[in-house]
């Protein structure tokens, strides 16, 4: 266990430093330059000069990224070159709200992609399974930010149900849960076809196999076959597909935050990038990777739980 | 602040608050909702970023600075006329070269900063022109060659020319804010977003991507605002705005653009549509340097070749006005009498095409990625298609748009100049040499100085206002810009606003805003 952890360990240092490296060189790959954000209409090539130097941007692009590193490896990530607050600060201020929608919008998706699935698994071809898959295919093809906008106007604005608006700065709990309700249910829904569509396959998968006809003539309770030996044998593909989609709504949820104008990673890291604040995107895909890392290595454990058979691997 | 929301006790109910405003993204606004407090909210649509005033730049934060900050002398909002804010009157002296200011007496920073001293003026004004702050306006107070304090309550200004326009550099605008010398010393980097001034509001706090707040300053020396504070939400998404104007969930909807929305909540039902000419026009740039653009006579053919009307009409639904030139009736310094004219004329544009013997003329508009300003060219370029010249757009991204720009390569680009009512903010920016590329006279245009600096010279507004109807004329007679249309603000509010002025400067002041029932 020492070994495997120490492992993780490794491939997530190595992991981390491979994308931060990567995000250092695309962010100064494409145009655009912080100096000239900042001047706006009133660049001179003194103005400019002046404060490329201040920014440090006046050095080599290698000699930039060493600077980085040295700083990084201290945990130091820089100051934002436009607001000149702690980057990394500024970044996981906002990780609370977004790490909230993503883990309101997973628990949303499983609750309702897993059953579904489920259900369409076991009533193959009936008009249930028809119902649920065409169900999965509107969540997949509509994009969220439609989804969001067609929840605002119905749910928000004609019935009157939730606010438009996803966050607040009013105190109490529920209140803060009301706000939530709307951008995390539309992030959910969008996840949870997916989740449907691929708890149904390796549902239907485990269902045809012999083991599963062996159950049903030993007259083992279709109940027992669906749930303690189907499912158990269908959640090692379900958890990998819900570990993927956890990233993939992080990356979802810089459309709801918007539409929902709710604060968060997405919209920070957007913000960095169009104004091409360097710090501010180097702090933010750090955090992000861990995250992502992190959770993929929690969901690595979590097989080894369910199957000891993955454990030696 | 995350203190006030911990202490003191920690029970079952504070636990909850804090937890809600952690995990909903809501700052900690637990403090900020005390009882009787009459709260403003109002939408940004974008985030802010800098609160310093050297460095200050976009609507949304200007908008902020004006409730924080005070200067010598400030725009009536209503009228544009300069009005005294930190000063009580100026006496110029006979050369037109010293300015002297007598300033208000028992007026206080923020926070416990102290008095508000002469020493502070000249602190602020001297920060901007130091090389080493970076200013964006260090060549708006270029002229300023020293600042004397007499005394705690007077300043004087010492200029290397007269220049009766002088004023408006000093209005509490961008560089025209007075900062705190002790402040910006004390908090260093940080003051960038924790902004001390003199000003109707204090700042709070600011919650990435969400929202700011502001409280009321209770010694303000114009007397303590109706309002308890100011919630600026960041609301990207007009149409999500508008809902929630009409829900109540805020009460002023500021940089409302889009004509869909802006015919919604003209018909909403308790909602105050307000609008008013703006300080700024959309142009084309022309680089007058670049191939056949060069020829006057084929800049006139693409001014009479683009038909500006139907864009305001149909593209625009009505939402923008016609434009004679970069000025707009909105500076007291504007006559756009003499000023040529150039009505949308196909023949015309040809006819002087084939007089400068120009065919199949390839011409490319570089524009940015952000609404409008990425969809209008496309009606402007099929009109050019009209009358021959093979015109294309070419959309970018802001960073990569402001680089290319900055170039000076381009063809020709879409450039706004969104500034106070001091005419030298677009005509300097647009028409002079010290702003060739990097600045933003793309088209590098050359025949403005003398005349710009002839408009300074001038004795009075009178004079002003002669000189630059002069450079008008001129600018429009030679076509380096081409003004598309002149901007109309639109801010909307809710029924339990009262009291609310929009100002022409593309900013929100909520400063004499109360609510109805508060």
């Amino acid at each position: 266990m020492i070994r495997y952890l120490a492992r993780c360990a490794a491939q997530f240092a190595v992991a981390l430093i491979g994308i931060v490296t990567v995000a250092f060189f695309l962010m100064r790959a494409i145009p655009g330059d912080p100096a000239l954000y900042m001047l706006g209409d009133f660049a001179t090539a003194e103005a400019l000069a002046t404060l490329r130097a201040r920014l440090g941007l006046d050095l080599p692009v290698w000699q930039q990224y060493g600077v980085f590193l040295l700083r990084a490896a201290q945990g130091d990530m820089g100051v934002s070159v436009v607001t000149g607050q702690s980057a990394l600060a500024e970044i996981l201020a906002a990780v609370p709200p977004s790490a909230t929608l993503a883990v309101a919008g997973m628990a949303i998706a499983i609750c309702f992609g897993v059953p579904l699935g489920i259900i369409a698994a076991v009533r193959q071809g009936s008009a249930v399974d028809l119902a649920v898959m065409l169900l999965a295919l509107g969540g997949i093809s509509f994009p969220v930010f439609w989804l969001g906008l067609v929840a605002i106007l119905t749910l928000s604005h004609a019935l009157g149900l939730f606010p438009a608006l996803g966050a607040t700065s009013e105190p109490g709990f529920w209140k803060g849960l009301h706000h939530l309700a709307l951008p995390s249910l539309v992030l959910g829904l969008s996840v949870a076809a997916y989740i449907a569509r691929l708890t149904r396959s390796a549902m239907l998968e485990i269902l045809g196999q012999d083991f599963i006809r062996v159950a049903r003539a030993m007259g083992v309770p279709e109940r027992r076959i669906v749930w303690h030996l189907a499912f158990r044998n269908a959640l090692i593909p379900v958890l990998a597909v819900i570990g993927v989609t956890f990233a993939w709504s992080l990356g979802n949820a810089i459309l709801v935050e918007a539409v929902f104008s709710r604060p968060g990673l997405g919209s920070t890291i957007l913000k960095a990038i169009l104004s091409r604040d360097y710090q501010l995107v180097q702090a933010g895909v750090l955090v992000l990777a861990a995250a992502v890392v992190l959770l993929n290595t929690a969901l690595d454990l979590i097989y080894g739980a369910i199957d000891p058979r993955l454990r030696r691997t | 602040m995350a203190e006030t929301m911990m202490a003191p006790s920690f029970g079952r109910r504070a636990w909850m608050g804090g937890a809600a405003a952690l995990v909903f993204g809501a700052g900690t606004g637990v403090q900020a909702m005390a009882q009787g407090a009459r709260t403003l909210r109002v939408r940004f649509g974008s985030d802010i970023s800098v609160l310093d005033p050297a460095r200050i730049f976009q609507i949304e934060n200007q908008s902020i600075a004006g409730h924080v900050y005070s200067g010598l002398v400030q725009y009536d909002q209503r009228t544009n006329e300069i009005v005294p804010d930190l000063s009580t009157g100026h006496e110029v002296s006979a050369d037109g070269t010293v300015w002297t200011f007598r300033l208000r007496p028992n007026v206080t920073w923020h926070k416990n900063y102290g008095s508000f001293t002469s020493d502070d003026v000249k602190f602020s004004f001297e920060r901007v022109l130091d090389p080493a702050t970076g200013s964006l306006y260090r060549g708006q107070l270029a002229g300023l060659k020293e600042i004397q304090t007499p005394d705690p309550l007077s300043v004087r200004l010492v200029l290397e020319a007269p220049n009766s326009g002088f004023l408006h550099k000093l209005c509490a605008f961008n560089q025209g804010w007075i900062v705190s010398r002790r402040a910006v010393t004390e908090l260093g980097e940080r003051y960038t977003m924790n902004p001390i001034g003199t000003g109707p509001f204090m700042f709070d706090r600011w919650t990435t991507g969400n929202e700011v707040r502001l409280v009321a300053n209770t010694a303000y020396f114009g007397g303590a605002p109706a309002l308890t504070d100011i919630v600026f939400r960041v609301v990207r998404d007009e149409t999500a705005a508008a809902i929630a104007l009409e829900n109540r969930e805020l009460d002023v909807f500021f940089a409302l653009q889009s004509p869909d929305v802006i015919e919604r909540l003209r018909r909403a039902t308790g909602v105050t549509l307000l609008d008013r000419p703006a300080n700024n026009t959309a142009n084309l740039v022309l680089n007058t340097t670049a191939g056949p653009l060069a020829d006057v006579r084929v800049r006139r053919a693409m001014i009479h070749a683009l038909n500006r009307k139907a864009l305001i009409d149909g593209f625009f639904r009505g939402t923008k006005f016609e434009a004679t030139s970069v000025l707009t009736s909105t500076f007291q310094e504007f006559s756009d009498d003499g000023v040529p004219r150039y009505p949308y004329d196909p023949d015309r544009a040809r006819a002087l095409l084939r007089e400068a013997g120009v065919s199949n003329f390839r011409f490319e508009i570089t524009t940015v990625g952000l609404n409008p300003f990425d969809r209008f060219p496309v009606p402007l370029a099929n009109d050019l298609q009209q009358v021959g010249i093979q015109a294309t757009v070419r959309v970018l991204e802001r960073g990569a748009y402001v680089q290319a720009r900055s170039s000076g390569n381009l063809q020709s680009c879409i450039t706004a100049v969104v500034g106070p009512p001091d005419p030298d903010s677009p005509l300097v920016t647009l028409y002079h040499t010290r702003s060739h590329p990097p600045g933003l006279n793309t088209s590098r245009y050359n025949r403005a100085d003398a005349l710009l600096a002839e408009a300074a010279r001038a004795p009075d507004l009178a004079g002003r206002k002669a000189a630059y109807n002069r450079l008008l004329r001129q600018t429009m007679e030679d076509v380096p810009v081409i003004p598309l249309y002149a901007d109309r603000l639109f801010i909307a509010h809710g029924p339990n606003v009262q009291g609310f002025v929009q100002n022409s400067l593309f900013t929100v002041n909520a400063s004499p805003v109360s609510l109805r029932g508060a």
